[in-house]
C-alpha cells in the first residue's frame, strides 16, 4: 500500500512513462486475471478491458486518495468497464466474437472449476470470483458492483450451489 | 477461498499498447531517449545555472493548430466484440506517428452523447496540409468521418 502510494504520487509529479509502466506492471498481472475470469477466458476482451481500465484509472489518478488500497480501486474500475461493455453490447452491430475461449492457465484438478466459473450467470459470477477467488468481502464488491450487500451476499449463494450442482 | 490463480500475465505486446495509447490521450508522457553525454551535459549544466531551463518539452512543428473531430456516424462500422484494443492501438501508433513529426498537441476519447467519438488537436502547415493528415487517420478506414476545423485561441 505504502509502495503503491509512493509509486502514484511518482507518476503524477511528472507522468512520465517509466513512472506509470512501475504501476502498470504491479498491478496488470491482478487485472488481467480478473479481466479472463469475468470475460469466461476471452483473450482479446480480456485485454480490451485492462486498457480501458488503465485510461480510466490515469484520468481518475488524481482523485485517487488511498482511501481503498489501489489494487482494489483498479478492479473495481474493471470490474464497471466490463458491466458498461455488456450494457452497451446491444449497439454494436458487428457479428460476436467467436474466438476461441483462452487456457487460463490453471493446473488441470482446476479446469472443471474453471469451466463451472466461466459457465455461470454474469451477476454470479462476478460475485463469486469477486469473493471466493479474489478475496473481497460483500461490502467491498457491493461498492465496486453499485448493488447492496444483501445482492452480493445471495448472488454468491447462488453461485455455490450451481457449481456444487455442475462440479462431479 | 477458491485456490485459483489470481495473477496472470498478458502478451508483452499488451503493455506497448496501452502505454502509446495513454501517451496518444496526453495522459502519459514519453520516455526520451537522452544520450549519455547529454545527459552528463545536462547535469553539469542543472549545477551551474538551476533546472527549469533543462526540462524536456513537446516542441511543436510550425503552422496553425487545427482540431480533427472523429464522428462515429451511420456509416461508422464499431470493432467486433474483443477488438476494440486493436483499433485504439492503431490509432494510437498513428498519434505516434504525429508526435515524432512534432504534429501533436493532444487526442482522446470523447464520453458522452453524441456521435463524436474523439479527437486531436494537431499541428499543420496549413489547411491543404490539415487535409492530408485528416485522410491518413486510420479511423476513415472503417467508415468513420473525420471534420477538420483550424483551432484560434
Amino acid at each position: 500500500m505504502t509502495d503503491d502510494l509512493a509509486l502514484v504520487e511518482r507518476f503524477l509529479r511528472a507522468r512520465g512513462e517509466d513512472a506509470f509502466l512501475a504501476l502498470y506492471r504491479a498491478h496488470t498481472p491482478a487485472l488481467y486475471g480478473l479481466a479472463l475470469r469475468l470475460t469466461g477466458g476471452d483473450q482479446a476482451e480480456a485485454e480490451d478491458l485492462v486498457q480501458e481500465s488503465w485510461l480510466r484509472a490515469v484520468r481518475a489518478l488524481p482523485s485517487f486518495h488511498a482511501r481503498s488500497a489501489l489494487r482494489s480501486w483498479l478492479c473495481g474500475l474493471l470490474v464497471n468497464v466490463r458491466r458498461e461493455r455488456i450494457r452497451a453490447d446491444w449497439r454494436m452491430v458487428d457479428a460476436p466474437d467467436i474466438a476461441p475461449a483462452a487456457d487460463i492457465g490453471s493446473p488441470d484438478d482446476a479446469i472443471d472449476l474453471e469451466r463451472a466459473i466461466r459457465a455461470l450467470p454474469e451477476g454470479a459470477r462476478d460475485v463469486y470470483v469477486l469473493h471466493d477467488v479474489y478475496g473481497y468481502t460483500h461490502r467491498e464488491i457491493a461498492e465496486m458492483l453499485g448493488i447492496v450487500e444483501g445482492t452480493s451476499k445471495s448472488q454468491l449463494n447462488r453461485a455455490r450451489t450451481l457449481l456444487r450442482s455442475s462440479l462431479p | 477461498m477458491t485456490d485459483l490463480p489470481r495473477e496472470m500475465r498478458p502478451d508483452r505486446a499488451l503493455e506497448k499498447r496501452v502505454a502509446s495509447t495513454l501517451v496518444a490521450a496526453g495522459l502519459v508522457r514519453r520516455r526520451r531517449a537522452w544520450p549519455v553525454w547529454v545527459a552528463a551535459a545536462a547535469a553539469a549544466v542543472v549545477l551551474a545555472i538551476g533546472a527549469p531551463v533543462l526540462r524536456p518539452t513537446h516542441t511543436l512543428a510550425q503552422g496553425n493548430t487545427y482540431v480533427l473531430l472523429l464522428y462515429q456516424d451511420s456509416t461508422y462500422r464499431f470493432a467486433p466484440k474483443g477488438h476494440g484494443a486493436e483499433r485504439v492501438a492503431e490509432l494510437a501508433r498513428w498519434a505516434d506517428s504525429l508526435y515524432s513529426a512534432r504534429k501533436l498537441e493532444r487526442g482522446g476519447h470523447l464520453v458522452g452523447p453524441g456521435p463524436i467519438g474523439g479527437l486531436f488537436m494537431i499541428r499543420a502547415a496549413n489547411d491543404s496540409d490539415a487535409a492530408r493528415i485528416a485522410a491518413t487517420c486510420p479511423f476513415t478506414k472503417y467508415g468513420g468521418r473525420v471534420e477538420v476545423k483550424r483551432f484560434e485561441e
